[in-house]
């Protein structure tokens, strides 16, 4: 926060910085000398991009909360349950701790992050509610946090390859699992395509709003 | 702070929007295809939905709307989507999404049950049911006939419910039979078919059930088949040593039924034929020539006789044929009715119309009129002798020509009464009873002491000495006898013989010669005029017999006891004669004529017996000219025949004077007395000296 006076961004510098091996190029260059990447100093169509894979994650999840994550056929009985259905059924049954293990890991993990992902895009369209480094902090957290959503994909996986005793008992992923796969794989796709130079951007605008697409006013610099 | 470059260079900037790939990324196009896969699968799905249809049940207990599956062959075909109540909330309602292919075939054929867990004797089923809660199962036939929108369903799983087709029937079970719903139906041990619900037939005499023989056994079922119970057992105790029989364990706990073509020659039957199930088999293979036990017309008779000796099961007949059976037996007092306080009998007649030869479905009223009618022609009822032995009774129907006026009344609940005149019971006891009391005032052990007394004396007389040296006496007589007819005499007299029937032939000729014809035919006039003479003799027999008669009457006045006591008297001496000692001795006697008898024969073979014979053969042959002599004075003779005649007609006109015979007879008798006391002593004098016999003195 002590340092906004003195931070420039290369933008500001008339610079491009390339995103692939980190080689600063003067501005105007279109691909990078080290490594022939196409250099951009901002993606124009990021925010489009964040939001279009939002959409397709958050469509996604809904048939991930419908459907049943996990089919499990023992010899006498059939029983599937969604997400939220098992925790509470765990719930009841007392293993608390497991099912806050579950609700976090497939609800909570995943809504925060359709929020937050949202609320950066938003944060970068329509002007940030809270400062730049903390929306960068957000985004890192989003960024790292994502993969581990898969992790109930992973335990279905686990469990329906561990448990096919035939008749006995066997454990069959529900559709919801491919859906929650899918829900986490856009959902990355929408936080990978944000572009968070932008957030550089409104920070240096302050309140000013900013739909991402035009990249001017770089010389209306908030001076404080 | 100073700024170090205010002036950056400049930053070149892409126009925004040269054309739409340039203003819109591509990852747009991903939630479009999403969206429009979304919608697709709506629309299809939406579009591929089955009809509903609406099962109405008793009670839907466990099924759940959205988790209970319609199924078909055990496959899931549809889903309950809704649960409600019919109008009146008098059943359940439920709708059910069924699959699009299926539903042209859920037509009015098609029937639906909730599959529950059900634990019986025949097993458990429904198992799965336990835990995956339950479901609808439907039936439904292969022909697509267009899908009925309602439906009722059933209580309870229907026959078919394994698929299984087969033949339907009807069993109806007679007397103490036991139908067990669900029972198996077995032949000769292997499941065939399968009883269904049992219930109360609409007569009420009888349960019955639905029965189903699969196929391809239904073709063991004809019209010749007998049905009969199979479960529990029979313990029975015979000649043969005690029987426990039943047919398998299986059937002995679930119940079960049997069958089995009786005869050839049964026609197959149509789906739905009624068929009785006998109680065992005797009673199914002896049913085969009854008819069958259909409908029954039961009537009452009141009796005014307490007789006993009619039970329940006792035959009812009409002309001897058996038509029915008696069912109940109870009293009566009714004063206001009959006018005393006495008890009457009430007995109540089962009467089978098929018996009658009335079958058919309206059997019943046919018989009833029938009946009806007869009783106003003078049938009544009437209590029998059945049985003379065991004094058992039987109810007759039978026609009383002048019987008062009577019809079938109608009594109280609808009980009908039918007419009841005179019981036709022979009192067999009272004649028994007669005939072994005259049995016992026969003189039996007079009469049989009498014969121990007559065989000891044979006894006697038979062990004696002398009776066992008769044969060796009589083998020496037969051997002189031998002796006599092996000498050369007697191989002679043949050709003696011989001569003589040569003489006789010649004087057959003379007789031939002498115009012996002639004579013969005035002897025949003679005869014929005899004749003639004793048929007018004839003409007064009618008045002879007359006599005879008044004679007969007299002879019965006639003191026939005292002629029976002097019989009596001279049995007695006669016995008196046997017993006594000369009697024994009279063998020993015996014994010594035939030694003498011996001799005599010896002598005579020394003497010139059979010279004697040819003599005497000569003197035949003058006899012989002596014959033909007297052929010559036969009708000399015949005029002695008809004045004989004549002689006996006069007599039998002197039995018209004589009517003394009574008299006469008992002087015969007086004189019989004589002569057995003369026999008696003869038998003396013989015992005194036997040899008199052989000497003639």
């Amino acid at each position: 926060m002590e340092v906004v006076g003195e931070l420039k961004t290369a933008r500001e510098m008339g610079l491009v910085g390339c995103t692939r091996c980190s080689r600063v190029s003067p501005m105007g260059t279109q691909y990078c000398p080290r490594c022939g990447s196409a250099l951009q100093s901002r993606d124009g169509l990021s925010l489009q991009k964040v939001w279009a894979w939002w959409l397709v994650g958050l469509m996604c999840y809904v048939p991930a909360n419908l459907y049943p994550m996990l089919e499990t056929r023992t010899l006498v009985s059939t029983e599937s349950n969604t997400i939220v259905g098992g925790a509470v059924e765990l719930a009841q049954h007392g293993n608390w701790g497991v099912a806050l293990i579950i609700l976090a890991a497939s609800v909570l993990i995943p809504v925060a992050k359709f929020v937050l992902i949202a609320g950066l895009a938003i944060g970068v369209w329509r002007g940030p509610q809270v400062s730049g480094q903390r929306r960068h902090f957000l985004y890192e957290v989003v960024e790292y946090i994502g993969r581990w959503s898969m992790i109930d994909v992973f335990v279905v996986a686990i469990l329906s390859a561990l448990v096919q005793l035939q008749a006995l008992a066997s454990i069959t992923p529900g559709r919801a699992s491919l859906f929650f796969a899918l829900s986490v794989i856009f959902t990355m796709l929408s936080a990978q395509s944000f572009d968070s130079r932008l957030i550089w951007d409104t920070q240096r605008r302050g309140d000013a709003p900013d739909h991402g697409l035009a990249s001017d006013d770089v010389r209306k610099e908030s001076s404080a | 702070m100073t700024s170090v470059d205010p002036t950056p260079p400049e930053a070149p900037v892409k126009e925004a929007g040269q054309n739409l790939f340039q203003r819109f990324t591509f990852v747009w196009i991903v939630p479009i295809i999403a969206l429009l896969t979304v919608f697709g699968i709506a629309i299809q799905n939406y579009l591929e939905r089955g009809p509903l249809v609406e099962i109405s049940f008793e009670n839907a207990s466990g099924v759940k709307p959205g988790t209970t599956e319609v199924r078909f062959r055990d496959v899931v075909v549809g889903l309950v989507e809704d649960v409600g109540f019919t109008d009146g909330l008098g059943r359940v309602l439920v709708s059910a999404r069924l699959d699009k292919d299926v539903a042209p075939y859920v037509d009015s054929s098609a029937q639906f049950w909730v599959v529950r867990p059900q634990v019986s004797t025949q097993g458990v089923s429904g198992l799965n049911t336990v835990l995956s809660g339950v479901y609808i199962e439907g039936v439904w036939d292969d022909q697509p006939e267009g899908m009925q929108p309602r439906f009722e369903g059933l209580p309870d799983a229907p026959l078919e419910s394994l698929g299984e087709d087969g033949l339907r029937l009807t069993l109806r079970a007679a007397g103490k039979t036991t139908l067990t719903p669900n029972a198996p139906i077995l032949y000769r041990g292997i499941t065939v078919g399968r009883l269904g619900k049992t219930r109360i037939s609409p007569d009420g005499v009888a349960a019955e059930a639905e029965a189903l023989i699969f196929k391809p056994h239904d073709r063991l079922v004809s019209s010749a088949t007998r049905f009969w119970d199979t479960s529990g057992f029979s313990f029975s105790l015979g000649p043969s040593g005690a029987v426990l029989d039943f047919s398998s364990v299986a059937s002995l706990v679930s119940g079960g039924v049997t069958f089995e073509t009786m005869v050839s020659g049964g026609t197959p039957v149509e789906r739905g034929t009624s068929f009785v199930v006998h109680p065992d088999e005797g009673t199914a293979r002896s049913s085969i020539f009854a008819a069958d036990d259909g409908e029954r017309v039961t009537l009452s008779a009141v009796f005014d006789e307490n007789v006993s000796g009619l039970a329940v099961d006792a035959p009812v007949e009409l002309n001897g044929l058996r038509i029915g059976e008696v069912t109940a037996l109870s009293g009566l007092v009714d004063p206001d009715v009959f006018g005393d306080n006495r008890v009457r009998l009430v007995v109540t007649l089962s009467i089978r119309p098929s018996l009658l030869g009335l079958e058919g479905e309206d059997g019943a009223d046919t018989a009833l009129n029938f009946i009806r009618q007869r009783v106003s022609d003078g049938l009544r009822a009437r209590l029998a002798t059945a049985s003379i032995l065991t004094g058992g009774l039987k109810v007759e129907l039978v026609d009383v020509p002048d019987a008062p006026p009577a019809r079938l009344e109608s009594g109280e609940a609808d009980v009908l009464y039918i007419p009841t005149t005179e019981s036709d019971i022979a009192d067999v006891s009272a004649t028994a009873q007669g005939v072994f009391e005259r049995i016992n005032a026969l003189p039996v052990e007079e009469v049989m002491e009498q014969a121990i007394t007559l065989m000891e004396n044979a006894n006697n007389l038979i062990t004696s000495d002398d009776i066992r040296a008769v044969p060796e006496n009589l083998n020496g007589l037969l051997g002189d006898a031998r002796g006599i007819v092996n000498s050369d005499d007697i191989q002679a007299l043949p050709e003696r013989l011989n001569a003589v029937v040569t003489e006789l032939q010649a004087t057959v000729t003379r007789l031939n010669e002498q115009d012996t014809v002639t004579r013969l035919t005035a002897a025949v006039d003679s005869a014929s005029e005899a004749a003639e003479g004793v048929s007018s003799a004839v003409a007064g027999i009618p008045d002879l017999v007359e006599r005879l008669n008044a004679v007969a009457a007299k002879a019965e006045t006639v003191e026939i006891d005292t002629l029976a006591a002097e019989f009596t008297d001279l049995l007695q001496t006669t016995e008196s004669l046997l017993a006594s000692d000369a009697a024994r001795q009279l063998p020993e006697k015996l014994n010594g004529a035939l030694a003498e008898l011996g001799a005599v024969l010896e002598q005579l073979r020394e003497g010139g017996v059979v010279e004697n014979a040819t003599s005497a053969l000569a003197s035949a042959s003058e006899a012989a000219d002596t014959v033909a002599d007297a052929g010559r004075e036969l009708p000399d003779l015949i005029a002695q025949a008809r004045g004989v005649l004549a002689r006996a007609n006069a007599t039998l006109e002197g039995y018209e004077a004589s009517n003394g015979i009574g008299r006469d007879a008992r002087a015969a008798l007086i004189e019989v007395q004589k002569a057995a006391k003369a026999v008696a002593s003869l038998a003396r004098a013989i015992e005194r000296n036997p040899n008199s016999l052989l000497t003639g003195r």
